[in-house]
């Protein structure tokens, strides 16, 4: 019983999870670097939706949107002011340029929103009573937001193998040069990925608000849990950065549950140590490079 | 067709290419020789857009392309095919080769320049659904060319096509460079390789520490020592 509710709460956050670092991983296997503001863009990207949702009783549709659009928006700014700019830079640049970004983005959370969270809690989506499902009590909100994630997960899929612009992003990802050479316009290109990414990272946060407090300083933890995925994962695949992203909330879950609940916040570091110190390529290895 | 003209092209504090001028005429194949680091791959680069000349001028049909965005100079119908063939790996032949068309809009058109390269290279045709990093160098060559096809080029550039290739396999290259040419491509052709301008090539030049050294006709370049000792002092430093 234990086993099962550690296990159904740790397979909805890692759902969660996933999705962060499948956005992570997108911006990274595109443009080539990590996203240190990513976790920041999750926070605003839950704010904003506690805006139109809870503070502007705007329906929770119309709060998934604007927080995927708002999301959206500040990936392509990310794009415009930061990514581009420094596109010729050496890459400590761009890391240093976006964990400057991270704080900026930090410092508006905390002016606009600072407290709030925590005062008005996101309400539940769905009736927060348990159902028994062969035997073990799920949360309906567990199913939806797995159910989600799956869509989310279908959609980028068929973005990638379905679609011009998905195909162009790919090949933007393989091999720039040759994208350049074809007539791709592939400053376009990353900067819709940096949106799309952004996207990403809005959409769990709309859903992680019900489940957890909302605070300005929530980004670093969930980047750190995103970047324990895709090195479990073994960065730079998609479906790595899912099963990776799925293992760290069973994990983290399972680790609080039975050891210590003190535990759960630090392993998503001990996962990232372990692997580098054991496995430096992640589980799915050398193979993940070829995935979409 | 394509006339260059004194153009110089430095990264950072080192000049790569210095005062090359050259021409192109329309329907014919004119090859570049040079050796290893004399600044080919550099030269096409700055034609395609991906580097920006310090100084001189790049004509594409009488109007200056130098400078331009490489989409720009891709709808204009100058197109690429680069060194080490660059396909996409994990995507499939097919989606190589309709990538190729990523700068149109002319879906019929684009269906049509798909079946025609799938009569040039019948082998992509069978392999169409499968993933391109997994085929043969000879095959990936194809994939390169016919997705450079697939831009509707008005010249095809082509860096070092026969790089990496089995004797037999050049000897097809050689084969295909004739077709696209009787077919009335204009080719620009980059080589180290003496064979290939030698079997295909018209004018042909060499490049020698990023300046051309002279100018002779493919038919030539096979026995003339001067071809030879120029870019064997054409290396590196
Ligand atoms: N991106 C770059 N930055 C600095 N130097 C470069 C770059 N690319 C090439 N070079 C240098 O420019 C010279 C010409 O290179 P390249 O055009 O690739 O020669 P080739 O294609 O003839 O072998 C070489 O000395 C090479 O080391
Ligand atoms: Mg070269």
């Amino acid at each position: 019983m234990l086993l099962a509710y550690a296990l159904s709460s740790g397979i909805t956050s890692g759902a969660l999870y996933a999705l962060v670092a499948v956005g992570l991983v997108l911006c990274y296997r595109t443009t080539g670097h990590i996203n240190f503001s990513h976790g920041e863009l999750f926070m605003i990207g839950g704010f904003l939706a506690f805006t139109l949702h809870v503070m502007w009783g705007l329906p929770y549709i119309v709060a998934l949107l604007g927080a995927v659009a708002g999301s959206f928006v500040l990936g392509v700014l990310t794009d415009r002011v930061v990514y581009q700019p420094l596109i010729k830079a050496p890459p400590i640049a761009m890391v240093m340029a976006t964990v400057g970004l991270s704080f900026v983005l930090k410092g508006i959370g905390r002016h606009f929103w600072g407290g709030q969270g925590e005062v008005v809690p996101f309400p539940p989506l769905v009736s927060p009573a348990p159902v028994l499902i062969g035997g073990v009590a799920v949360f309906p909100q567990q199913l939806v937001v797995v159910a989600s994630v799956v869509v989310c997960m279908l959609l980028l899929t068929l973005f990638f193998t379905r679609t011009r612009a998905g195909k162009m992003m790919q090949a933007t990802a393989e091999n720039a040069h040759a994208a350049y050479l074809v007539g791709i316009r592939v400053e376009r290109v990353y900067m819709l990925t940096w949106g799309v990414g952004a996207a990403l990272a809005g959409v769990a946060a709309v859903f992680v608000a019900p489940l957890t407090l909302l605070t300005p300083d929530i980004g670093l933890s969930l980047l750190l849990k995103a970047f324990a995925a895709t090195i479990l994962g073994g960065l730079g695949s998609m479906t790595g950065a899912v099963i990776g992203g799925l293992l760290v909330g069973i994990l983290e879950a399972l680790a609080g549950t039975y050891i210590a609940s003190s535990i759960q916040d630090v392993s998503a570091f001990i996962i990232i140590l372990a692997v580098l110190v054991f496995r430096p390529t992640g589980l799915l290895g050398a193979r993940a490079r070829r995935e979409v | 067709m394509l006339t260059v003209r004194n153009l110089s092209v430095w990264y950072g504090l080192s000049e790569v290419l210095r005062d090359v001028s050259f021409s192109v005429p329309r329907g014919e194949v004119v090859a570049l020789l040079g050796g290893n680091g004399a600044g080919k791959t550099t030269l096409l680069k700055t034609l395609s857009g991906l580097v920006k000349p310090r100084g001189g001028a790049v004509e594409f049909d009488e109007r200056p392309i130098a400078g331009l965005h490489p989409h720009d100079i891709v709808t204009k119908g100058v197109i690429q095919v680069p060194q080490g063939r660059f396909v996409w790996p994990s995507m499939s032949v097919a989606d190589n080769l309709a990538l190729g068309a990523a700068a149109r809009h002319d879906k019929a058109g684009i269906a049509a320049d798909l079946e025609r390269v799938y009569d040039f290279f019948p082998r992509l045709r069978e392999r169409r659904g499968v993933p391109a990093g997994t085929l043969s160098g000879g095959e990936q060559q194809m994939v390169a060319i016919g997705r450079a096809l697939m831009a509707r080029p008005r010249i095809l550039l082509m860096d070092e096509p026969s790089h990496g290739l089995s004797p037999r396999l050049v000897q097809e290259m050689i084969e295909v460079i004739r077709r696209l040419n009787e077919e009335g491509m204009t080719i620009f052709l980059i080589e180290q390789n003496i064979g290939v301008p030698a079997a295909v090539a018209g004018t042909t030049y060499v490049l020698a520490n990023g300046a051309i050294a002279f100018q002779t006709h493919g038919s030539k370049v096979a026995d003339d020592p001067e071809v030879l000792s120029s870019y064997l002092g054409g290396g590196r430093h």
